[in-house]
């Protein structure tokens, strides 16, 4: 079974959020319901000013506070270590969302970002069994792991694209988007990525390419003081803007 | 260029599933077993997406110049994904934010559902045009009996069509053919004035290619980037990227400066960010040239040397022509003596506000580093100096020797295409005839005054069309039709263009409820891009000629018809020989298969050779590109290498195309223009043709200057109905949902503007008002509205969102030169709304 893992290289991030659109089109998640947000700090001022941005997908962490704190244990981990919802079971309670250390999970019946509401003008016929019909509906949709359309009331977040991932051949070190047999099974955000920022693997193989990066370019994880464990690392390369708490010796 | 896959290789597959024994019983060899077959023997049934029934459609993106190659996903007669096509070398399975917003464009739920007639004679803002629903044949029928009437009238010169994104043979080309055998000058008038013809111009007088380039940006070594949006609209905007994250962590690594207006991810990304004063690009550029040569760091093999081999550029003196030995540029000794040897460092900073350490510092890094490319495009060139802004820009070029040479920068190859089973010259009749006639004496102009003395070396002058018709100077048009193209919303003082269209018939083919539609008297409208069968040759990219083919991914939704027919049925209904033309064209897929003939003894590096396998792979392409500049002297492609040594005619003929063979630093057809240039510019004659500092002459009122660049998830203006696109624009003013304005808070404290007030912001033109944000990283002397929303049509997301339209404070002023609208040049003033 692999342990899923991502690395984000900041170095060649280009901050184009074709990974937010590419997710958002996939996952048919409402406008502004980010579950891969990039999000933008300005610092300074001119003529020396500096501008970052932070690609922020779910951190899939190893030791998820989300998890613990679900009172009907909708949101679980799955054996390859993926960080998912159960729409059956969830309540909407968001307590998930307030112990989540990164603000990646997100709660259906927000007020709209935009108006006219997209629920309204894709309506759904099937009441609150799906909080909106987009014209475009991903066709694996399954409640028990968070994919597809919401229902009313619950929480959703990113799943690695679950249903492109759990398909993949066995044993594969890493889910290179470049290889056209391994395309269709690559999360959306990674295969799009233009500036190649973006890596998928195994991370219980040592031999997989994403270990290899997090070995050589000291890939680091976002509030890894949390104990959380994310399964998501950053490259920082010259560029890099995140501060680094792992202790590498310590961790995973 | 490309990479082994690093991940999962077959071997490594099989050694690792091997191991663990997946494929143990499967009675299967090893050697033969490829993963998804592996796959398919564990679960038939299994597919990432979708079931069995999904389907992959090649086609080609619509939302930018780009054109990358796309995998349309459909289940079930519903398209649910698009993602890049990985065999594709503009997209190579990438997309940039907008690509995957294509299926909104589809299904979005403003869009006409099939031809319609107007039925209030009232034109306006909000006025309901009362649109009914007629036939196609009704249509286009309608459209043909004007047409033949003015004809018969002998006013064919009336009818004019305006095109924005022409997209290749089978829709804006047919375009050229209706003109000469229906008998009018203005068919059809590109956009090009409004987009980026300073580049292609400044291009032109200096190398003699009116064209873009063609970039070898992954054997670069540094880019020199003069307001290029490089990592947000500059194309081909995904192919950047994935350039971006090659020369970014290669060895060496390209060093990037990016020079611009205003901080940007593009900026911000670059090693070097300059805030250079709009309009002062030239200055800089100049004192790059200055340091370059006073401290000889410039290319001697490509631009020439003193005989001597000693450097005699001193600043301030000049230097015997007599000395300097010049190679493929041409005037070097003239223009050091009258300008550039007085374009010091100290010079550029006081006009461009840039420190003279600064200028110094890049100057030198460019000037030692190899390869090195100087790019630029709109940003500098779009001021009443684009002309020679962007030839000062591109001079850079020719002094690093980047001109044809690896990691430098080309031109475009076309691709092979077949005839057209009929010629257009067989079909003219005397009415045709005779309006050539009277096109090519110039006694009908065109309606823009593209070649006359006006606008004598232009190519376009779309922003003319509306405020001439209007005052009948040179005539009044009566019908006019427009593809891809909303001159309302889009021109610089678009409110001139309402008058304008209210006098006239006007014809609209956009698939959605634009500004322009809602003047139009007929609407018929196009298939959106998923719906189409297109081609779509490449826009300078690697050199290497490439076409590509849109193919429907399902059935249109509506009742709309592809734009190229609908030219086509027009034509059929012309009575004369100018109708069996038509006839014989018949249709756009006869078109395109007649196009792909010319594949037959091309066949494309990925095997295209018919009509049937383009659409089946979506492109056909074949590299390299043919010639190389290799330390001064031209090669020409043997079939293997650079071999074949090109003379100097040969060069000229084929590649640095001016009167002079070489690159001119004093630029001969603007010399033959010296009167007009004299007229327009106040520059003197003799130094007319000379690549110089003009100063910019800022339009509006107002201490600030209005920057309104566009941003990556602008759709070409289609982009503001993709709720999609507009929940993630703006990134740097952290827009979600709105455009801010963004402002400096010392300027804004100055004008009593509070962060997010209301703000109204007013230039000679009009007023509009937008939401302040305080950006303390942006110059205290700019404001920025991105170019985007204050749409008052196009949807019901577009409609009244957002701040104001930038285009309404921006005066309708060109270049003299290049015809190139001055979109960056308004001043305005901005308080407290």
């Amino acid at each position: 079974m692999p342990k899923w893992g991502m690395v984000i290289d900041l170095e060649k991030c280009t901050g184009c959020q074709a990974c937010t659109t590419a997710c958002s089109m996939e996952n048919n998640t409402v406008p502004g319901e980010s579950w891969q947000d990039v999000l933008f700090y300005q610092d300074g001022e001119y003529p020396s000013s500096s501008f970052n941005w932070l690609p922020r997908p779910c951190m899939q962490c190893e030791n998820p506070s989300c998890v613990h704190v679900c009172p009907t244990k909708a949101t679980y981990i799955t054996d390859d270590g993926v960080v998912l919802i159960d729409w059956d079971k969830c309540i909407g309670c968001k307590y998930c969302m307030i112990a989540c250390p990164y603000g990646v999970r997100f709660y259906t019946d927000e007020k709209p970002l935009l108006e006219p509401d997209v629920k309204n003008v894709f309506a759904s016929d099937r009441g609150e069994a799906q909080s909106w019909a987009p014209p475009f509906q991903n066709p694996n949709e399954d409640w028990s792991k968070g994919i597809g359309i919401q229902p009313d009331g619950v929480v959703s977040k990113c799943t690695f694209c679950y249903h492109k991932i759990s398909k993949a051949p066995e044993g594969v070190s890493d889910l290179d988007p470049r290889d056209p047999e391994l395309v269709e099974y690559v999360p959306a955000c990674v295969r799009t990525c233009a500036p190649e920022a973006r890596y998928f693997g195994d991370l219980d193989n040592p031999d997989s390419h994403v270990n290899k990066l997090i070995g050589d370019k000291r890939g680091v994880r976002l509030k890894d003081e949390t104990g959380n464990k994310p399964k998501v690392y950053y490259l920082t390369g010259e560029g890099g803007s995140i501060p680094a708490f792992t202790d590498r010796t310590k961790s995973s | 260029m490309s990479e082994q896959p690093f991940g999962l290789n077959r071997r490594r597959f099989l050694q690792v599933s091997g191991a663990t024994g997946v494929l143990a019983g499967s009675g299967l060899t090893l050697t033969s077993l490829k993963p998804r077959e592996a796959l398919a023997k564990q679960n038939p049934d299994a597919r990432p997406w979708g079931s069995k029934d999904t389907k992959i459609t090649k086609s080609i993106c619509h939302q930018c110049p780009a054109r990358c190659g796309i995998d349309v996903y459909t289940t079930n007669g519903r398209v649910h994904g698009i993602y890049g096509t990985i065999d594709h070398p503009i997209s190579n399975g990438r997309l940039c934010p907008k690509g995957h917003l294509g299926t909104y464009l589809l299904y979005d739920p403003d869009r006409f559902k099939g031809p319609m007639r107007r039925t209030n004679p009232e034109k306006g803002r909000d006025v309901d045009p009362g649109f009914v629903p007629i036939s196609w044949d009704e249509a286009l029928d309608l459209v043909a009996e004007r047409l033949n009437n003015l004809r018969k009238k002998n006013e064919s010169h009336r009818f004019a069509v305006l095109y924005g994104r022409g997209w290749g043979a089978s829709d804006a080309g047919l375009q050229g053919t209706f003109g000469q055998l229906y008998g009018s000058p203005n068919i059809a008038i590109g956009h090009s004035s409004i987009c980026s013809d300073g580049s292609m111009i400044a291009k032109e007088l200096t190398d003699g290619n009116q064209s873009y380039n063609a970039y070898d940006y992954d054997h670069t070594n540094y880019i020199l980037n003069f307001g290029a949006g490089f990592l947000e609209a500059f194309r081909p905007y995904n192919n950047n990227m994935q350039v971006w994250g090659r020369i970014r962590t290669k060895s060496p690594k390209t060093r990037v400066t990016t020079v611009d207006v205003r901080m940007s991810t593009t900026m911000a990304a670059s090693d070097r960010a300059l805030m250079i004063k709009p309009g002062t690009d030239g200055a800089f550029a100049l004192a790059i040239a200055h340091v370059m040569l006073t401290e000889g760091l410039w290319n001697r093999e490509f631009a020439g040397d003193f005989r001597d081999g000693r450097n005699q550029f001193r600043a301030g003196e000049t230097i015997s022509p007599d000395n300097f030995e010049e190679r493929w540029v041409k005037d070097m000794a003239r223009w050091w003596n009258e300008e550039v040897k007085d374009r010091t460092p100290a010079w550029a900073a006081e006009i461009t506000t840039l420190p003279e350490q600064t200028i110094l510092e890049v100057a030198r890094e460019f000037g030692s580093t190899r390869p090195a490319i100087a790019l630029f495009e709109r940003g500098p060139t779009a001021h009443s100096n684009g002309a020679y802004n962007g030839m000062a820009i591109h001079a850079l070029n020719a002094l690093t020797g980047a001109l044809f040479a690896e990691g430098g920068l080309f031109y475009q190859m076309g691709p092979p295409y077949g005839d057209l089973p009929v010629n257009a010259d067989d079909y003219m009749d005397d009415h045709a005839r005779t309006m050539q006639e009277r096109i090519s004496t110039g006694e009908v102009p065109r309606v823009d005054m593209k070649g006359t003395d006006k606008w004598p070396m232009v190519k376009n002058m779309q922003q003319e069309i509306g405020p001439n018709s209007l005052a009948a100077d040179p005539y009044k048009l009566d019908t006019i039709m427009f593809y891809l193209n909303n001159p309302i919303w889009t021109s610089p003082n678009p409110q001139v263009w309402e008058d304008a269209m209210r006098e006239l018939f006007v014809i609209d083919t956009s698939p959605y409820p634009g500004e322009t539609a809602m003047f139009a008297d007929l609407v018929l409208p196009d298939h959106t891009y998923l719906e189409r069968l297109q081609d779509a040759p490449t826009y300078p990219f690697q050199g290497f000629p490439m076409t590509q083919i849109r193919t429907p991914a399902i059935k249109p939704l509506h009742d709309t018809k592809v734009y190229g027919d609908t030219l086509i049925e027009i034509g059929k209904r012309i009575e004369g020989p100018m109708g069996d033309y038509y006839k014989a064209l018949d249709n756009t897929e006869n078109v395109l298969r007649h196009l792909a003939k010319g594949f037959e003894n091309n066949p494309g590096d990925n095997g295209v050779n018919s009509f049937e396998s383009w659409k089946e792979k979506g492109v056909w392409y074949r590299k390299p590109y043919h010639w190389r500049q290799i330390r001064g002297e031209f090669y020409e492609w043997d079939g293997e290498r650079y071999s074949k040594q090109m003379s100097e005619a040969e060069v000229a003929e084929k590649l640095i195309k001016t009167p002079s063979g070489k690159f001119e630093l004093v630029s001969t057809k603007l010399t033959n223009h010296a009167d007009y240039i004299n007229r327009e510019l106040g520059i003197p004659r003799q130094r007319a043709g000379m690549i110089q500092w003009l100063a910019p002459v800022y339009t509006g009122e107002g201490n600030l200057h209005l920057v309104t660049p566009k941003l990556a998830l602008h759709a070409e203006g289609r982009g503001a109905n993709l709720p999609q696109a507009q929940a993630y624009i703006q990134p740097i003013a952290g827009g979600r949902g709105n455009i801010y304005l963004e402002i400096h808070p010392k300027t804004a404290r100055d004008h009593g503007i509070r962060n997010g007030d209301k703000v109204r912001l007013k230039s000679n033109i009009g007023e509009i008002t937008a939401t302040a944000r305080y950006s303390p990283g942006q110059r205290p002397d700019v404001l920025i509205l991105p170019m985007e929303l204050g749409h008052w049509a196009q949807g019901r997301w577009a409609k009244n969102q957002g701040p104001g339209h930038s285009g309404e404070l921006t005066e309708n002023k060109s270049d003299a030169i290049t015809g190139l609208a001055s979109y960056y040049s308004a001043m305005v003033s901005i308080e407290r709304a």
